[in-house]
């Protein structure tokens, strides 16, 4: 039986109802899902961290307080050091301390420079974790540490995937993203981090970027620094000083 | 003739798509977390969360208030800058429960061995040793000796004056500073820009020369004098001169080798030779190690041309 | 092995992460080849346009089962359509998958009114699902028709970005992540879409001609032929693209080519050079080319064609694994590799992956029971 074409919702109308209805819909969830917050300007300090590679000695202390402080499972680690062994030959071989109490063996070949060289998660002020996380569940708050939220984190571990600087990982025991917090729990008491406290030898110093005489400003001004991937744009907050060319 | 086409038969499902459309609004609405988006696209309630935990390592200002003995001797000496809990384990848990809960007190080389195994990456100024070499010169036979039985990790070097209260010193540079592997012949010409390398006896030379003919001559100078490097330009020079710390070499026990340096028992020796409680070895001893010069405080010669 | 990154040793994407973008290919191309028919008129596909339709509609129900499974955190996965941030690629994945299912549904709907109701009219428990999927409305007439029709095409037009964009969007997850050398090129985007069409025509020539061998119907050869041709077409787009990937990065040089060199001359040499490339494209490109070029008997001609399906389906599935486990093989030190097998009977093993693969095919002879997909009623194959 024909129709007439008459009356609201026939032919093109449902077309531009649908599509109203979808853009409708999707502008109502955009809508909900992207406040603005708050920027670095807003808060009473920002947080910045310096790695002296100049002075490490590779006894790990600061391996065995990150993981008593925080619990980090067993196979995770929020922060480790590398030791960079460079034969006459000039092979390079790299290791880490991964056995249950964090301490380097010496090896037996003989190396013409080795160093040591602590890495964790650098805080960039253009995280691409941030960046990449589905639900908002990994975030930089406003003093400049970056944060995983472990009620909202889905652990679909594209976080994990996106850090150039391997220092994220899926937590076995909460299946949820994970990393170095900056031991937010401490500095926000005017606390150092762990591992800052634990090193003998002040080879990792963290400080008040917005105070010009804190610790971490008065080392950066003194001494010459790098980043560690800088050509990816990440805007790292963790200084090397003293780092070697070997190091990525 | 082709038809008109008739939506009658579609209102249905398109109402219940766009029923479905509301109700998938209404609902993300009431499943967005609270305090979601005030500070950003994330749940501003995570950030007071991460800051609620509670810190697990105190810091010695705290282990100091109850343990004054070790805390004055460890500020002292040169583990001033190691932690106590990167040694005993987090504090919390036993300043919670007053101390019924016992922390860890590691007795073992291997916490020791942590820092101070000779690795190629540990600069040489950072006293560092290979186990079996360091039991060949002090004399230990005994491979199972725990490094306790002769060091206290309160006060590793009895210094006799802190640290910090000990005399500036330039910088001494030796060839392991920079260099890894074995010994460089100092004869080598050396490139332009190489930092000076001080012995010293460039500055010291009577009593280093005086020293090559006494009994200690095989120990380096540094050994007892420890130098602490403080900055890229000057350190601490100590002088050691406290008797457990020549002990260190010269108490006997069933541990040490044949070959082991001459040993006394202490405070035994002392009493036997009718000395004073606060005697020291070097008091009547001074002789097996060099002459003293007039001024304690400047060298004894002007650094001589010799440096190349 | 060389040195990674502490937390790199195991690694986080699983086979799991491999199998969802094969599914939501194998999606995309089937619903391809179904719009070739609804919008461009490509009447020898008629046969299979319903049959690539269902499929593409039963591949996708089961596309986000990979991704539960994988998730840490299953019971949070609606956080992604309820607090989705929109700077990254993953937070498109809720509403493009909610939209596109709703389209295929809706499609369906319109697409095979005629035999909802002609099912709908009988008795029994099939008949009342198909009256409760016609909500309660069994009018047909050639204007209902006419609109199903006008409708379906709207619908099958807007699907083609839609699917290029369900798929698309996980080739450009990969491709815009910078910390990763072999997964970081523009060119994913388009190398996820034209390699998803091909899995997508292959799975269709695979299964029609598995069904019509198994019930004995004959098979639609200029149907058969043409999709053939078509997936000649698009495989040598999509492996030409997959080689100037490679190639560039071997041109360049930059300094990532020296890991990124052990990694496909080493690592993945088996699986990348000799399985995807020599074995699986080049092989099927000659079936294909023979299959298309040469005048060959129906039945020759239709073994060529399956035996080059079926190989593609495991080039695709090759491609998908050199890829994300290939990427993160690599460690982002650049001086060493990891491994990875993913277990048999682990959660997600082997064994899962096999179950996901295969329940689809059932769900779609269970569609099938419900509503045929073949033969086509004689009225159908006028107009």
């Amino acid at each position: 039986m024909s129709e007439q074409r008459g009356g609201g919702g026939c032919g093109p109308m449902d077309r531009r109802q649908v599509l109203r209805m979808i853009a409708g819909g999707g502008g109502l969830l955009l809508v909900g899902c992207y406040p603005r917050g708050k920027g670095p300007e807003a808060a009473e300090h920002y947080w910045g961290y310096a790695v002296d590679t100049t002075r490490c000695i590779g006894c790990c202390a600061c391996m065995r307080a990150c993981r008593a402080e925080n619990d980090v499972p067993r196979g995770s680690y929020r922060t480790w050091v590398e030791r960079y062994r460079i034969a006459a030959d000039g092979e390079v071989s790299v290791d880490v301390a991964l056995d249950d109490d964090h301490v380097f063996a010496p090896v037996s070949t003989p190396s013409v420079k080795a160093l040591f060289v602590p890495k964790l998660c650098n805080h960039c002020e253009k995280s691409v974790c941030s960046q990449v996380c589905p639900v908002g569940a990994t975030y930089r708050t406003a003093d400049g540490v970056v944060l995983v939220d472990h009620k909202h984190c889905v652990g679909c571990g594209y976080c994990v995937q996106a850090c150039p600087y391997g220092t994220r990982f899926i937590n076995p025991v909460d299946h949820t993203a994970d990393k170095c917090t900056l031991c937010y729990h401490r500095i926000t008491r005017g606390l150092q981090p762990a591992c800052v406290q634990a090193c003998p030898k002040q080879a990792r110093i963290f400080g008040d970027l917005k105070d010009p005489r804190s610790s971490i400003n008065t080392i950066l001004r003194q001494r010459r620094y790098r980043l560690l991937r800088p050509d990816l744009g990440t805007h790292p907050k963790c200084y090397y000083i003293g780092l070697d060319r070997e190091v990525v | 003739m082709p038809a008109a086409p008739s939506y009658r038969h579609s209102y249905r499902l398109f109402a219940l798509v766009g029923l479905g459309l509301v109700v998938a609004v209404v609902v993300r609405g009431l499943l967005v977390p609270p305090s979601f988006g005030e500070q950003g696209h994330f749940r501003a309630a995570a950030v007071a969360e991460a800051r609620a935990r509670e810190p697990r390592h105190l810091g010695k200002a705290r282990c100091a208030t109850c343990h004054k003995k070790q805390a004055v001797l460890h500020e002292k000496d040169t583990h001033a800058t190691v932690e106590c809990e990167n040694c005993h384990g987090a504090g919390r848990e036993h300043v919670k429960s007053a101390g019924k809960v016992k922390l860890a007190v590691p007795r073992g080389a291997a916490s020791c061995l942590a820092c101070h195994q000779r690795l190629d990456a540990r600069v040489s100024s950072f006293a560092q040793i290979d186990r079996a070499e360091h039991f060949r010169l002090v004399g230990v036979k005994d491979a199972s000796t725990s490094c306790t039985t002769c060091h206290s990790p309160h006060e590793p070097l009895f210094l006799d004056r802190s640290l910090r209260e000990s005399r500036l010193h330039p910088l001494i540079h030796r060839c392991r500073d920079c260099h890894a592997g074995p010994a460089r012949d100092a004869s080598l010409p050396r490139p332009a820009n190489h930092p000076a390398i001080f012995e010293c006896g460039y500055c010291h030379a009577s009593i280093v020369k005086d020293f090559a003919a006494r009994k200690h001559h095989r120990v380096g100078c540094t050994t007892c004098h420890l130098f602490i490097k403080e900055s890229d330009y000057a350190g601490r020079i100590v002088r050691d001169a406290d008797p457990r710390f020549c002990l260190l070499c010269h108490r006997g026990g069933s541990f040490r080798a044949e070959h082991a340096p001459p040993s006394v028992e202490w405070p035994k020796h002392r009493e036997e030779m009718g000395g004073e409680p606060d005697q020291r070895c070097i008091d009547c001893h001074q002789d097996k190690i060099h002459l003293r010069p007039a001024s304690a405080t400047q060298p004894a010669s002007a650094p001589s041309e010799k440096q190349p | 092995m060389g040195f990674v990154f502490p937390n790199e040793v195991n690694v986080t994407w699983t086979v799991m992460i491999v199998l969802y973008p094969y599914i939501t290919g194998l999606v995309a191309g089937a619903f391809i080849v179904s719009s070739l028919f609804h919008v461009f008129g490509r009447n020898e596909l008629r046969t299979v346009a319903r049959f690539s339709l269902a499929s593409a509609f039963v591949f996708l129900l089961f596309a986000p089962l990979p991704l539960l499974i994988h998730l840490g955190r299953p019971e949070r996965a609606l956080n992604i359509m309820v607090t989705p941030n929109f700077s990254s690629a993953m937070a498109g994945f809720g509403f493009i998958y909610s939209v596109y299912l709703l389209l295929v549904i809706l499609e369906i709907w319109f697409v095979m009114r005629g035999e909802f109701i002609a099912r709908a009219k009988g008795k029994g428990l099939i008949a009342l699902l198909c009256r409760a999927i016609l909500l309660g409305n069994l009018e047909e007439n050639e204007a209902t028709r006419a609109a199903d029709h006008k409708l379906a095409r709207f619908l099958a037009g807007l699907g083609i970005p839609l699917a290029c964009l369900l798929h698309g969007y996980v080739g450009f997850l990969f491709g815009s992540l910078k910390a990763n050398p072999w997964w970081s090129t523009p060119l994913m985007f388009v190398i996820f879409i034209f390699s998803a069409i091909v899995s997508g025509i292959s799975v269709l020539i695979f299964h029609y001609n598995l069904v019509c061998r198994l019930n004995r119907w004959p098979i639609d050869q200029r149907c058969l032929r043409s999709l053939g041709r078509y997936l000649w077409g698009f495989m040598i787009i999509a492996v030409a693209l997959e080689l100037l990937e490679v190639m560039s990065i071997a041109y360049k040089q930059t300094h990532e080519w020296e890991i990124l060199s052990e990694l496909v001359g080493k690592r993945l040499f088996v699986s990348y050079v000799v399985l995807q490339f020599l074995v699986f494209s080049l092989v099927p490109f000659l079936l294909l080319a023979a299959s298309t070029l040469l005048k060959l008997r129906d039945e020759v001609a239709n073994t060529l064609s399956w035996i080059a399906a079926t190989m593609l389906l495991g080039q695709v599935l090759l491609m998908r694994w050199n890829v994300v486990i290939g990427g993160q093989l690599m460690s982002k030190s650049f001086r060493g590799f990891t491994s990875y097998f993913p277990g048999l009977w682990e959660k997600e093993g082997l064994i899962t992956a096999a179950v996901i693969f295969t329940l689809p095919f059932i769900i779609l002879y269970v569609f099938h029971r419900i509503v045929p997909l073949f033969p086509l009623a004689a009225a159908e194959t006028k107009e």
